[in-house]
């Protein structure tokens, strides 16, 4: 694995795999998000909760900032793996902020799956996807000239 | 409910400094600063406040004759070894209480005594022996009696000052740290609610509602045009380089004037303080510096002209067309003066010491382009036009730290003088959004409406 | 497109902190030192040479060898009350790091000091210039330097699928030498610099290529999630049917 430290490795590394019920991740304003996942690498662990999360953050060269759409916060034993190694959960999406790939500011949406294990470790998963439909923004090149009126 | 351990984590002979510990210090301390403030703000409240109130609420008239007139002297340790010594004007009053006779001394509030025994005395002058006063008594200790009613205003904002500082403060770092207990990044975000409303300085600017992390527009809408809808607000560096030159200007320059009275002072008595003359020199070198530069910007922006920009409605959507009225006043002629609708990019980033702020434009629409622009005698230069915002446009974003925004600038060239250039912020709403408001029947879209009877 | 250059891979405590050569730091070491040192040590160097990069793993580093830590970042003397805050919630035995140290008066710093050493935590400091405690590091920018980071920057978004967009952008050495140039030797300017020629290449046919879709946030720094030093593993995803 990239970049983990060795001393890490014995404790493996979850895996979240998640599938968006749009393709190419592509959602509306107002529309519906629905996403399924299934969460592997865990065996030997024991996961106290799972939280679901979907939200936009900022991206560039600025500082991040986040908002977060959608939360939901799962303890039920019996809804955590090794029990249930799966989940899903929707939810209607807001009319902004939408998408937008801009040149010293983007702004992304995506879901958030982070799991909680005993001993105080957590995991984050993150999921990228697009909300309406703005074209990238990029510095303005050379413009005709407006109409002159004298 | 299990208290949480006071390590996390045990690795032999070491341990890990537990975060919910580190919560429960921070409430301690937060606690701490809420009940200093409640227990301040209480001794306050009950010492000068509620006493105040007694007496403009509870009191009771009455007709007092004035018996005799004394000093009250109060004496206070100051230390380590001077006594401050206070006095007051009371009288000695007789008046009737609940049917029947009372002769007591006249009570008196905290600001009422002064250091100085001979004006309070010569404050005794203003009642005479045998005079009938209005006088108000405490109906649950009828010996008590007061002269005076009303409130020191104040006393209360002093008396609630610096308790009401330490219960905000301190409760406020409660509640955080109560919230934030054992929560993660997403949910702590999720949860802002009360919080926002607790820390304000780490919020954004505030949000159209329904629409999140879009910009408000009220301030942008609260000026009517003169003949279109809304006349959009200027934001532009040139009127704070104004007010800055003139107030730095009016203070040095007061400085100055400080100096130089003082050394002219000296002068004309005989001496010369050349430490003085040498401070003098430099500092009023600054000075005139100052007003040049202010003059200067001064005459600049008046010569110029105020630039003026209605919109026939606001806030803006995608796709969709607006008339804009520009109006350019100023003397002379204006080589170019040109409207183009703009979309700005502002990510701010603090690391170290730094707090770095970069602005990027990344698209400009062209408008419309007027050439050697001459404004009538003791009138201004019009001229309307429509403006179109790309159907595609991304809408205005606002957050803490970056921004996407949308504005029209006029820019301009005038006969002998810089180029300048005038922002007109504006705010695009996403798509979807259905902001548009209805327009009276029979009137055409923008146009301002003259009540019956009002006077164009 | 994802920039590699963005600020949420470069802030401090993501990217690997390395010395003048390329190398990586051995924090375990500059720890011991720091133990020997007192009560108190600070991390020297100009600006955008990697100073809060080194403190944030080293931060890191002591939480995960067992002890308490508190981070601080000064801006100003508004900062000292939340300070003196922070101070009081270390424990003893603990260690206070704070960000930019000269930002505060030298009264203040007096203060300060006096304080941890009275609650019996230790300071560890970052400043542009020594203050007056002994010097643990001093952070020097390099060419070499700034080539490992870029390096370490390209690799991940190349392992987190952006290598096309990676090899489209073309980022080579005489890139890195020129922001090395413009911005003398300030890290952080240089990588600005590197993530504006980055969005400059993206820009033409195919302009908003590919988005970093899928990613796993490792802690790297003993397993819980602190918002530092994360570590992206690639993520595969799978659209709907």
């Amino acid at each position: 694995m990239i970049g983990v430290p060795a001393g890490e490795r014995g404790q493996g590394v979850p895996r979240v795999e998640m599938q968006f019920d749009l393709p190419h991740r592509q959602h509306e304003p107002r529309g519906e998000l629905g996403v399924r996942y299934r969460i592997e690498g865990c065996e030997g662990e024991t996961i106290r909760a799972v939280e679901h999360s979907v939200l936009w953050y900022t991206e560039g060269k600025g500082e991040e900032d986040l908002g977060v759409h959608f939360f939901q916060r799962i303890a039920d034993r019996g809804l955590l793996p090794p029990t249930a190694t799966s989940g899903a959960f929707s939810t209607p999406l807001p009319q902004s902020p939408l998408s937008y790939e801009g040149v010293i500011v983007k702004v992304r949406w995506c879901v958030r799956v982070r799991i909680f294990f005993e001993g105080g470790r957590d995991f984050v998963s993150e999921h990228v996807f697009t909300l309406g439909r703005i074209p990238p923004g990029r510095p303005p090149g050379p413009q005709p000239a407006a109409e002159v009126r004298r | 409910m299990r208290l949480p351990r006071f390590f996390a984590k045990k690795r032999g002979h070491r341990q890990t400094g537990s975060r919910e510990w580190g919560v429960v210090g921070d409430g301690l301390f937060h606690g701490t600063l809420l009940a200093a403030g409640l227990f301040f703000g209480g001794l306050l409240v009950t010492g000068v406040a509620a006493p105040e109130w007694r007496i403009n609420h509870e009191f009771r008239p009455a007709r007092g004759t004035i018996l005799a007139k004394g000093l009250a002297r109060t004496t206070v340790a100051d230390p380590p070894a001077a006594v401050i010594t206070n006095w007051r004007p009371c009288l000695l009053v007789r008046y009737e209480a609940q049917g029947r006779l009372q002769e007591a001394w006249s009570q008196g509030s905290a600001v009422e005594n002064t250091p100085d025994r001979e004006v309070a005395r010569r404050r005794l002058d203003a009642w005479a022996l045998g005079a009938e006063i209005p006088c108000w008594y405490d109906p649950a200790s009828p010996r008590t009696v007061v002269l005076r009613r009303g409130y020191n205003w104040w006393l209360w904002l002093l008396s609630l000052l610096l308790p009401g500082a330490l219960v905000l403060i301190g409760g406020s770092g409660l509640v955080r740290g109560l919230r934030s207990w054992g929560k993660s990044e997403e949910r702590l975000a999720a949860s802002a609610g009360l919080g926002e409303l607790l820390d304000p300085l780490a919020q954004p600017a505030l949000a159209a509602p329904g629409f999140p992390a879009v910009p408000t527009w009220d301030d942008l809408v609260n000026s009517p045009g003169t003949i279109l809808r809304h006349r959009l607000p200027i934001e532009s560096p040139e009127n704070w380089t104004l007010v800055g030159f003139g107030l730095f200007a009016l203070l040095w320059n007061a400085v100055v004037v400080v100096l130089a009275v003082g050394a002219g002072l000296d002068l004309l008595g005989g001496r010369i303080d050349w430490w003085l003359f040498a401070l003098l020199v430099p500092f009023l070198a600054v000075g005139i510096g100052g007003v040049v530069l202010f003059v200067r910007s001064l005459v600049l922006a008046t010569a110029i002209g105020p630039t003026q920009l209605e919109i026939s409605d606001h806030p803006l959507l995608p796709g969709g067309r607006y008339e804009v009225l520009l109006a350019q006043g100023g003397t002379g002629t204006f080589q170019s003066l040109e409207l183009t609708l703009e979309l700005e990019e502002q990510a701010t980033f603090r690391q170290g010491t730094d707090t770095r702020t970069e602005h990027l434009v990344v698209r400009r629409h062209p408008v419309a382009g007027f050439r050697d622009v001459a404004a009538p005698p003791h009138s201004r230069f019009e001229a309307r036009t429509v403006v179109e915002i790309p159907p595609d446009a991304m809408h205005s974003f606002t957050s803490a730290h970056n921004a996407v925004r949308w504005r029209l600038v006029v820019r301009g060239t005038a006969q002998k003088w810089p180029a300048f250039s005038r922002v007109f912020p504006v705010v695009v709403f996403p798509p979807a959004g259905e902001m548009a408001p209805a327009c009276p029947a029979g009137v055409a879209a923008g146009e301002r409406t003259v009540a019956e009877g009002s006077v164009p | 497109m994802t920039n590699p250059f963005a600020t949420r891979f470069t802030r401090p405590g993501v990217l690997a902190s390395r010395d003048a050569g390329g190398e990586p730091v051995d924090v375990d070491g500059m720890l011991r030192r720091f133990d020997g040192l007192g009560g108190a040590a600070v991390i020297v160097g100009p600006h955008g040479s990697g100073k809060s990069t080194l403190l944030a793993h080293l931060a890191a580093a002591i939480e995960r060898r067992g002890g308490p830590v508190a981070r601080h970042r000064v801006r100003g003397w508004r900062d000292v009350p939340p300070l003196w805050g922070t101070l009081w919630r270390t424990p003893p035995g603990g260690v206070l790091c704070v960000d930019s140290w000269e930002c505060l008066r030298p009264p203040a710093r007096v203060l300060v000091r006096l304080a941890a050493r009275l609650r019996g935590c230790r300071l560890l400091v970052t400043a542009h210039q020594p203050v007056g405690v002994p010097v643990l590091a001093r952070c020097r920018p390099s060419l070499p330097l700034l080539h490992a980071l870029v390096a370490e920057l390209l690799g991940r978004a190349e392992a987190c699928g952006g290598a096309e967009a990676v090899e489209r952008a073309a980022i080579g050495p005489a890139d890195i030498a020129a922001a090395f140039r413009n911005h003398g030797g300030d890290l952080r300017e240089s990588l600005y610099e590197l993530y504006d020629r980055f969005e400059a290449s993206g820009q033409g046919p195919g302009v908003g290529g590919p988005v970093l879709t899928g990613m796993t946030i490792v802690p790297a720094a003993g397993g819980k999630f602190t918002n530092t030093t994360p570590v992206f593993l690639p993520q595969a995803h799978q659209t709907a049917s």
